[in-house]
């Protein structure tokens, strides 16, 4: 029996004693290591991610021919390609595009017009997740994209397309240039390389994907043969940690530089520490509530108009959310060309009162609210912010019925066109006005105008004249005048546009979030 | 024995088929649309449609089940609809991980249960059988999920005694893949920093999976003991002059491990669940990590796979009990 004592006692030693002596209190200096929850990552083949993880990696392994850089989504910057025009040719619009000279692959290939023509059909041929931007957006074709000379791409779009929106579009991943011998050799049956391309990468980027093992980690290194300026640091460690507390002790003791999934809360205690700094990022989202314009007494422009004035909006940003969100209350978020900062509405009872008085139901009525569970964006749940909402439509006599239902079933009603007041959130698809504008304004857009029965031609014609404008200036004024024609007459309540938020070690400079969800990190330094 | 086993894997084909009969069907009358969740907000509804077809999810039910078996009967467990990969890859993957520290959880729990189960039943009411007694209290009821974000903040955050999350350093490169299993492929590899640090890594995750199974196994332990240490042939032994950690580990231990096991298989499917929350703390890239982000997913051919695999895991781990029952007492004898 005594044997069994100091056996017990040696396993208890065994299992509390440092087995590798203390963590380190920094990573190592040419390594960056963020931490994140990158269980979306699925593929990092930029004609299939379509994930934010996924995203995160394929823009720091290749390279658009046009991109929006850093926090602002409204000017176009030169990439591949140095300079472009857009032309139109009667029938349809003609994109041509310059290359930038000297450029190679990480492959040491050299890169040509006849690589974009490759990457922008095998997008279409492949008809993965991100596919619809060229084929729907853009309404391109396979061999819609053609090499004139070696440096010379001319894209042919059909009329019915925005050759602005297609810019944008080029921005994102799905724009991407990939080594067209090298996606090649690679091939298995006629996947043009996308089973090597899930886990390898053949771009012109900053970095090179050196290996990814799957819900654990993706590390990049440097591009030798990047044709830009040298990234800052050498690797870049995309580690997956899924618990924000514990990314929050990674980043408090060194092991992380970057964390990206905190709370509100945590993020507020970490910017009491020394060693840590939090930093927002922007997003594009927008949370809001649709009104079923075809549900009465929804059906009422003065209606709507008093639920607007109902709602204390100051009140969600500063108290709910914490000041996580920006108060926007037009359909295109604030970072995007032809945001409208218009936002009169601030919780105002008499006025909505006399509105319901208008709209010929002065003692109010009933609705029903969907909200989906768990958390919104910003940091609240999404029954906090219903409650909110219910207390003070009940201050102007609307009696709302709160229904928390799964995202998957809620948008299962809303969809069927069958939510009364439904409250929920929209992000763009790509960095352009277009991406809100038809889904809020056109029904026959079978979006989110088609979601709420709201039938406006009025709306929809402006979205599409100013979807197809190629002039920036007539652009933005078709934009304000959709913007404001939708903040009155719309279905909508645009509640806040969230921010998101990092800690960083103090050390680390030069990160920026892109609103469009991704960061480039060949500007990060530590 | 041979017929018995035979009989027992035979039997081990029909639970496989129950489970796979309840799953499929539980998760078809969830009211929520995998596709939706697949494809987003913004897909329209062609999308939608294409995307039904291609996954067979357009079919009635009941024929989707037995197209569904057909091909499980082939050892094909279908495409996972949110990772896009056939979901016996996306298993052999995550398996490894969620093997390694399921393991070292249960090694824990064996070697830390069955002593303290003992111990406190010899010494009954005196204050080491009150610690354990509490201890094991206290392992019980802690939620898993809590006291490993515990264990993190003070070994890993405070002291800085053991590495964080994740199996490996992030300054480290793992081994060649082989077996999936870090500890082993380090191991061939004759990579001892890896090894080291694997091990490193496994400690907490393990202490805090193991510790619920630890203390139900030192309460079955010592009860078991302590009913074994009053029957007429322990009096016998100890009246022959047998020395007493004979008479504890030959005569009484022996008979005290039959309901004793039953605990150990039996923690084996607590081990699994307690694996989700696991895993999810210490970023474990394991199986419970994937069975939750399928089922948030809504990913149907992902779920039953997992669920097929920890079933037919869990039957045949209490396969094993039974057979080692044979072993231990020589009353029991499988015909």
């Amino acid at each position: 029996m005594r044997a069994l004592v100091p056996a017990i006692v040696t396993v208890l030693v065994l299992l509390t004693v440092p087995t590798v002596g203390p963590t380190l209190a920094a990573t190592a200096a040419d390594t960056l290591v963020y931490v994140a929850d990158i269980s979306d990552m699925i593929s990092l083949d930029p004609a299939v991610a379509y994930e934010f993880s996924g995203i995160l990696v394929a823009q720091n392994t290749y390279d658009t021919l046009v991109a929006f850089e850093g926090e602002d989504l409204t000017t176009l910057k030169p990439r591949l390609a140095q300079s472009w025009k857009i032309t139109d040719a009667g029938s349809s619009w003609k994109v041509t595009f310059t290359l930038r000279s000297g450029v190679k692959f990480s492959t040491g290939r050299p890169l040509t017009a006849k690589a974009v023509a490759f990457s922008f059909d095998r997008v279409i041929a492949l008809n993965k997740s991100p596919a619809f931007l060229f084929k729907d957006v853009a309404g391109l074709k396979e061999g819609d994209t053609r090499a004139i000379d070696d440096r010379t791409v001319e894209v042919t779009l059909p009329k019915t397309a925005s050759p602005q929106g297609f810019l944008s579009v080029l921005t994102f991943t799905v724009g991407a240039v990939v080594d067209p011998d090298e996606a090649m050799a690679h091939q298995s049956g006629t996947d043009r390389g996308e089973a090597w391309l899930r886990n390898h990468s053949a771009g012109t980027g900053p970095y090179v994907l050196e290996r990814w093992d799957t819900e654990s980690r993706a590390v990049l290194t440097a591009n030798p043969n990047y044709w830009g300026p040298k990234p800052r640091l050498t690797r870049i460690v995309i580690q997956h940690v899924p618990e924000s507390s514990t990314q929050k002790f990674m980043v408090e003791s060194g092991d992380a530089d970057i964390a990206a999934n905190l709370t509100p809360e945590q993020a507020r205690e970490l910017s009491a520490k020394p060693n840590v700094k939090v930093q927002k990022g922007g997003l594009l989202q927008l949370v809001y509530v649709g009104m079923n314009a075809k549900h009465p007494p929804l059906d009422k422009v003065q209606v709507r108009e008093a639920i607007r004035w109902s709602i204390d909006y100051d009140g969600i940003v500063r108290s709910l959310l914490r000041g996580e969100a920006r108060k926007v209350q037009t359909i295109i978020p604030e970072g995007l060309f032809g945001f409208n900062s218009a936002a009169p509405f601030q919780q105002n009872v008499a006025r909505a009162k006399a509105l319901l008085r208008e709209a010929g139901v002065p003692n109010g009525f009933s609705v029903e609210l969907l909200v989906p569970t768990g958390p919104a964006p910003g940091g609240v749940k999404w029954s906090d912010l219903a409650a909110k909402l219910q207390s003070d439509l009940a201050r102007v006599g609307i009696k709302v019925s709160i229904k928390e239902t799964a995202q998957a079933q809620l948008l299962n009603i809303y969809r069927a066109q069958k939510g009364q007041m439904v409250m929920i959130l929209w992000g763009p698809d790509f960095p352009d006005p277009d991406g809100n504008a038809t889904p809020f304004s056109d029904y026959a857009a079978k979006s989110i105008a088609w979601r709420n029965q709201y039938e406006d031609a009025t709306a929809a014609a402006l979205a599409k004249r100013a979807a197809l404008e190629p002039d920036a200036a007539k652009r933005r004024t078709l934009y304000r005048q959709l913007t404001d024609r939708l903040l009155h007459q719309g279905p909508y309540v645009i509640l806040y546009q969230p921010t998101t938020r990092f800690a960083l070690r103090s050390g680390v400079q030069g990160f920026v979030w892109n609103p469009m969800a991704f960061a480039e990190f060949r500007t990060v330094g530590k | 024995m041979s017929r018995y086993i035979l009989g027992r894997i035979a039997s081990t084909g029909l639970v496989l088929l129950g489970v796979s009969v309840l799953t499929f069907f539980i998760a078809h009358v969830v009211p929520a649309d995998p596709v939706l969740v697949a494809l987003g907000e913004h897909a329209r509804e062609d999308q939608i449609a294409a995307y039904r077809k291609a996954y067979g999810l357009d079919r009635p039910v009941p024929e989707q089940f037995i197209v569904y078996l057909g091909r499980v009967v082939r050892g094909d467990l279908g495409t996972s609809i949110r990772t896009r990969r056939p979901v016996g890859e996306d298993l052999r993957e995550f398996m490894p991980a969620t093997i390694e520290l399921g393991g070292a959880a249960w090694l824990v729990a064996l070697l830390l249960g069955i002593p303290a189960g003992i111990l406190s039943a010899v010494y009954k009411d005196r204050i080491f059988d009150h610690l354990s007694r509490l201890g094991a209290l206290i392992g019980a009821s802690l939620p898993v999920f809590w006291l490993g974000l515990v264990l993190l903040g003070l070994f890993y955050y405070r002291l800085g005694w053991f590495p964080g999350p994740g199996r490996l350093d992030v300054a480290l490169s793992p081994p060649p893949l082989r077996t999936g299993l870090l500890l082993f492929d380090a191991a061939l590899a004759r990579d001892g920093a890896v090894l080291r640090n694997a091990l490193g890594h496994l400690v907490l995750p393990a202490l805090t999976l193991g510790l619920f199974s630890t203390a139900v196994i030192a309460r079955m332990t010592r009860s078991a003991m302590l009913e074994v240490l009053y029957q007429d042939y322990i009096r016998t032994a100890r009246a022959k002059g047998l020395q007493e950690r004979r008479v504890i580990v030959l005569h009484a231990l022996k008979n005290a491990m039959i309901p004793t096991l039953t605990i150990v298989g039996i923690s084996f499917g607590s081990l699994l669940s307690g694996a989700v929350l696991t895993e999810t703390v210490f970023a474990w890239p394991g199986l419970g990590r994937y069975a939750t982000a399928s089922a948030i997913s809504l990913d149907f051919p992902a779920v039953m796979g997992v669920t097929l695999v920890v079933a037919l895991l869990y039957t045949l781990v209490n396969l094993g009990v039974d057979l080692v029952y044979a072993r231990l007492d020589p009353r029991v004898r499988y015909e």
